[in-house]
């Protein structure tokens, strides 16, 4: 009986092709808009040369230490600056232009032209007052005790950090995988669709098919169980599809821990179906309404954990920060967040265990709801 | 005896869908479940099924107290429900196996029974069909086709023939007929009173839950008093005939509406002739003129005071 409930579910399921869609192509769609949308977003974030100019003047040609100093921030793959040494009425033309974010005229005291305010403009003036403080601190301490030039030049050369950064990971914060996280999430519970179907075709007062099946010599938890293995396959066959189509096609890195991201998409995936069930039985009410519920609670939970704004899923962890652990969206996106991250696994196995425990609750709700045999209406 | 319905209440909220209904149904017999929409017909057979509660009552099938769980009951039982209840996903000869397999584990049996049920609904060229590609008279087949594959012996039709197209319908019709011939006891609601009368052995008429008559159609024909009803198609009848025709002998009511006078005489007479020949007598123009022996419908007017057809 099971081969026969499984095979015809199987075939079922493989014709349905708006299921198909919405459960696998559309997460497909989305996680190819994401990559398309979000590939600058990190490299946005990156530190570029400030574009500068200084004004090849009596005075730069002279002041060899602010010369040396300014070619050696303007030199290198981390260089500070983008250097240009030009005439005064070049340099006024670059501006003019947007060329260049200011331009230095290396006078005593050194001077600064910008056309506006701005973090570049910041940045310029805080290289030039640093300059300014040193070298008086420098040419103050000459004047004073000559002797200690050398033990002046070792401070200087030797910073000495009172702080040292410790990261908690070997991996670089990327702030993109979030939104990719987010997106399996959603995909595992897009699965939900696969659950509702499989309890509206047991539930006589919904559809004419499960009336017939309830009036079949065969226990209609047994068919629901036989029909929900086939729909799981599907649907893990699916999401196993759409990561490796992130990882290979998108190389959107989900770490090393290879067979956790597996987990952690299997229970995803069962959590998602549970979820479609457990609305299914709860609302009494048509398919449409039930699809209704199940894409706007999973909308809501993914835009809680960071789907459509990214911040949204540290607001709701400072401000609410029991939303986040009864948000399963976000303790998927973050059991992925967690195996990317962090070195230990204490944080990704807190999240796997209150997901394991919405499974029980969905379950066992829905079990407990369609396990009856009469309907007081059809 | 192979469904007993005792004292049968069925409540939704205010409403009393099965007031106190009892019946039963002999082995052999096509029993016609006859009532106008929203009588309680399709509430009897959920009931029947175990598909809903009820609030009092007790139902029997093959001598057993029908219950949810009572799968050997349930094997027996084939079920061809108002609605078309098959998978969209699946072609008609997949659907039929996949019922069929709920209740024959046997593959080669059950190969055997899906042919069989191919060919009594006349589906031999739909079998690769999906039902979306089907008309509406093919998938009424095929819901049949589903119900019906795994030889039960005792066939619930719940208004089988809605929206049917008329060749379809009688091919319905005749396959109901052929499956009493082969054993099979059948349940059959409608509120077509002609599919009843064609095809019933006996008939319980139903309205707001209650039993309004049983019996065979001729049994059910004799409970009322009317024996004929003539109807003349005329414009041009004044009231002074129609006085005139009241008064011939055996004529119980006279009735003229619509350009339609109807004109109804008690059991034993016969009275066409008299009422020709009084037309002919007083000139009175007419389209059409014809008799009529009573139906279930009048059956159903006469002990409730409405037409079984609203």
């Amino acid at each position: 009986m099971f081969i026969h409930i499984f095979t015809y579910r199987l075939k079922c399921l493989l014709r349905d092709y708006e299921g198909i869609f919405w459960t696998m192509l559309f997460p497909l769609i989305l996680a190819t808009l994401f990559n398309m949308g979000f590939s600058n977003l990190n490299s946005a974030e990156m530190f570029n040369p400030i574009n500068i100019a200084v004004v090849n003047n009596e005075s730069y040609r002279q002041n060899q230490s602010f010369k040396q100093t300014l070619e050696k921030v303007s030199t290198g793959d981390d260089r500070l600056f983008n250097l240009s040494v030009v005439s005064r009425e070049e340099a006024d033309e670059m501006l003019k232009d947007n060329h260049i974010d200011g331009y230095i005229i290396a006078e005593q005291p050194i001077k600064l032209v910008v056309s506006r305010s701005g973090i570049k403009q910041n940045i310029i003036k805080s290289f030039i007052d640093n300059y300014m403080h040193t070298f008086s601190a420098i040419s103050n301490i000459l004047e004073k005790d000559p002797g200690k030039l050398q033990s002046l030049i070792n401070d200087i050369e030797s910073k000495v950090k009172y702080s040292k950064e410790v990261s908690v990971t070997n991996a670089e914060p990327d702030n993109v995988l979030i939104y990719f996280y987010t997106l399996i999430a959603m995909a595992c519970f897009y699965g939900g669709f696969l659950g509702m179907g499989e309890v509206s075709d047991v539930q006589a007062n919904i559809k004419p098919v499960a009336a017939r099946i309830n009036t079949a010599p065969v226990h209609k938890l047994k068919t629901f169980f036989y029909s929900s293995a086939a729909s799981i396959i599907i649907h893990l066959t699916e999401m196993l599809i759409l990561l490796a189509y992130l990882v290979f096609a998108l190389k959107i890195d989900f770490g090393t821990k290879t067979s956790y991201v597996l987990l952690t998409t299997f229970i995803g995936s069962i959590a998602g179906f549970s979820f479609g069930a457990f609305i299914s039985a709860i609302v009494k009410k048509y398919e449409g309404f039930k699809v209704a519920v199940i894409v706007s609670v999973t909308m809501l939970c993914c835009f809680l954990a960071g789907m459509m704004y990214q911040d949204m899923k540290y607001i709701v962890a400072t401000k609410v920060p029991i939303l986040s652990y009864l948000n399963p969206v976000n303790l998927l996106t973050d059991a992925f967040y967690a195996l990317y991250y962090y070195d230990t696994l204490t944080r990704f196995f807190t999240n796997i265990v209150i997901l394991t425990g919405f499974i029980i609750v969905f379950c066992s709700g829905t079990y407990l709801i369609i396990r009856r045999q009469k309907y007081a209406s059809l | 005896m192979v469904v007993k319905v005792k004292d049968l209440v069925k409540r939704y909220r205010d409403i009393l869908a099965l007031d106190h209904l009892s019946f039963s149904i002999n082995e052999g017999e096509v029993f016609g479940l006859l009532g106008p929409n929203g009588s309680g017909k399709t509430t009897a057979i959920n009931c029947i099924l175990s598909l809903l509660k009820y609030d009092r009552g007790e139902i029997w099938i093959f001598g057993q107290p029908m219950r949810p769980d009572a799968y050997d009951i349930k094997r027996n039982i084939g079920i061809v429900m108002q609605n078309i209840a098959v998978y969209n996903e699946l072609t008609a000869y997949q659907n039929i196996d996949y019922f069929c397999g709920l209740y024959v584990k046997d593959k080669n049996q059950r190969k055997k029974l899906v042919n069989e049920a191919i060919e009594f609904v006349g589906l031999g060229e739909f079998t690769k069909f999906y039902p979306r590609k089907l008309s509406g008279g093919l998938l009424r087949r095929l819901n049949i086709a589903c119900g019906i594959a795994h030889k039960p012996k005792l066939i619930i039709l719940d208004e089988p023939t809605v929206a049917v197209d008329p060749q379809s319908r009688n091919k319905i019709l005749e396959g109901i007929l052929e499956l009493n011939k082969q054993g099979a006891t059948i349940i059959y609601t409608s509120h077509y009173m002609d599919e009843v009368e064609q095809i019933c052995s006996r008939i319980l008429i139903i309205d707001k839950g209650r039993e309004i008559a049983t019996g065979t159609k001729d049994e059910l024909k004799a409970m009322i008093s009317l024996g004929e009803k003539i109807t003349v198609e005329s414009y041009s009848i004044t009231e002074k005939q129609i006085s005139a025709i009241k008064k011939l002998p055996g004529i119980t009511s006279v009735d003229y509406k619509n350009n339609a006078l109807i004109i109804k005489s008690g059991k034993g007479t016969n009275n066409l002739e008299t009422v020709l020949d009084f037309i002919r007598k007083e000139n009175i123009h007419f389209g059409r003129i014809y008799s009529e022996m009573p139906t279930l419908n009048d059956v159903f007017l006469e002990i409730t005071g409405k037409e079984l057809r609203d």
